[in-house]
């Protein structure tokens, strides 16, 4: 008997490789992807009993040729055909392309998944599966939604592909960076999702995390020098160190200066502060290093007090210029309130009362009622605290959000801010 | 047989007054109830909803579907939540006066019609 964990983590790692070489050689994205999943799900269903094979992939890639075939004939009979003779699955060129499927497959298979023509939760679904190897009901779990509706999302993601006709190849620049950038974000997506949602089913989203740092890790394999990928990689690992101490028993959200700190993963922290040291200064310094350093330096700092706000308030003042943004304007005014006082914190705040972007996300009013708090305003702040939770889509944080507005209505001292 | 047990929205403004514990104490009970439901395979779906005052109402205005901000009815009674229970309507009741008998705060119990012909 073979443990199931091993056995996940192969059909892990070889589902993009199979799908990449069957697409190579075929093209038509849409039904090879089927055949990976068909394949993976009678590998799920034999090798725990059989124990895996001598050579797995070969394995997999055979009975994704067979489940290629089978589709083939069944959709149309002449195609059979041309498509059976080439597609014996003992075919020495098919093998071949196997071992040969490189760098720029993944690379290609990652693009197709992350093609701009998706909407963001295709693009995550279909990653997760084309590349990550995860099942529809794996995913669907990670989400919290009904299997039936990543399914219908995957299948109408692919067929947009399609319709789109996107090629499977890793292009030349500038093209390149900007299909990157999506990837990055895509990637970024997945992680987040993973990390913003501490209630519920806590352990099934934290698989997303891990799927999330795996896959960057796998594209920081494929791309070494890019910077902002190695960047990316750093800002997961040093945010999501904290973790464990992120959250309470009861799942209620715990704020960075309130966390009990010996309990944040230090080889986490070790690893992710190697690869930005690594990094900074080799390319163009991007958003994800920039946060990774912001994030250095919070990990760094052995107690809140000890926070080097500064230097925090510089990198965000970089970070203002490189990339932009309501919600950058919004942590540089939590950094400037540490170092120049509550108020100016504030008066930064006020600037973005008329950003469209901020209308429809309670950031802008927890933040202010965070420092209004600070400041020793308690009724503006309780008021703050209390539109806040009316506005935030995220029941952790409506909990939170409610609790501080009740405890300064019952004068209890005020507590530090959320970082 | 299917029940929807709802909760409105006036229990915001009905908490809004009560002490960080006691509200707490809410938040524990309602987490605690919902994984009881879940474990128990009584449950078939719970959710909550996001503030009425971040809602749109779409209304037929001049010939077209236009989307406008809010729903201006009374905030509490407004739908805060729900959870879709497969149980007699005796467990049904007694679910949410586990809540009520905390809350203080009244939720309604409908029975979810049937697809098929016969019951």
């Amino acid at each position: 008997m073979t443990g199931q964990y091993q056995i996940e983590d192969l059909l892990r790692e070889f589902a993009p490789q199979v799908l990449a070489a069957l697409v190579r050689r075929y093209g038509q994205f849409d039904a090879c992807e089927d055949a990976v999943q068909e394949a993976l799900l009678a590998a799920t269903l034999q090798w725990p009993g059989e124990g895996i094979p001598e050579r797995p992939r070969s394995w997999l890639l055979t009975v994704a040729s067979r489940a290629l075939v089978d589709a083939w004939r069944a959709s149309s009979a002449r195609r059979r055909r041309e498509t059976v003779a080439a597609l014996d699955p003992t075919d020495h060129a098919l093998a071949a392309d196997l071992a040969g499927v490189g760098r720029d497959d993944t690379l290609a298979l990652l693009l197709l998944c992350c093609h701009p023509v998706l909407s963001p939760p295709s693009q995550l679904a279909l990653t997760l599966r084309a590349v990550g190897g995860l099942t529809t009901a794996q995913i669907a779990t990670a989400f919290l939604v009904p299997e039936a509706t990543i399914a219908k999302r995957i299948v109408r993601a692919k067929q947009r592909i399609r319709d789109a006709g996107a090629r499977f190849e890793w292009p030349a620049e500038p093209l390149r960076t900007e299909r990157l950038g999506v990837v990055l974000h895509v990637l970024y997506l997945i992680f987040n999702e993973g990390y913003t949602t501490s209630s519920g089913p806590a352990l099934q989203r934290a698989d997303l995390i891990a799927e999330a740092i795996r896959l960057t890790r796998l594209l920081r394999r494929l791309l070494p020098d890019e910077a902002e990928v190695a960047g990316l990689l750093a800002l997961m690992l040093l945010t999501d160190a904290r973790r464990a101490a992120r959250t309470d028993a009861d799942g209620r959200i715990i704020p960075l200066a309130d966390q009990q700190r010996d309990l944040w993963d230090t080889a986490a922290i070790a690893e992710g502060q190697a690869i930005l040291t690594r990094t900074l200064g080799t390319g163009p310094v991007g958003p994800y290093q920039l946060q990774a350093a912001i994030a250095a330096l919070h990990d760094e700092a052995p107690a809140a007090e000890a926070t080097d706000w500064p230097q925090i308030l510089a990198l965000y003042d970089v970070l203002t210029t490189v990339a932009p943004g309501p919600v950058v304007t919004l942590s540089r005014a939590v950094a400037l309130a540490h170092v120049h006082g509550p108020r100016a914190g504030l008066a930064l705040l006020g600037t973005l009362d008329t950003d469209e972007r901020m209308a429809h996300t309670h950031r802008l009013e927890a933040v202010r009622a965070h420092l209004l708090e600070q400041a020793g305003d308690t009724i503006a702040a309780r008021d703050s605290f209390l539109l806040a939770a009316k506005m935030t889509a995220s029941l952790p944080e409506q909990r939170y959000l409610e609790l501080r507005a009740a405890r300064l209505r019952h004068s209890v001292p005020p507590a530090g801010p959320a970082g | 047989m299917k029940y929807m047990i709802m909760m409105f929205g006036g229990i915001g403004a009905a908490t809004q007054s009560r002490p960080p514990e006691w509200i707490a104490g809410m938040h524990e009970l309602l987490m605690n109830l919902d994984t009881e439901l879940k474990e128990s395979g009584e449950c078939v779906a719970s959710d909550a909803l996001a503030d009425p005052s971040q809602a749109k109402t779409v209304r037929f205005t001049d010939g077209a579907p236009v989307p406008t901000d809010g729903p201006f009815a009374e905030v509490k009674e407004s739908l805060a939540g729900y959870w879709i229970v497969d149980v007699n309507e005796e467990r049904a009741l007694q679910i949410a006066s586990q809540v009520v008998g905390y809350t203080e705060y009244p939720m309604e119990v409908r029975r979810i019609m049937d697809h098929s012909a016969q019951p």
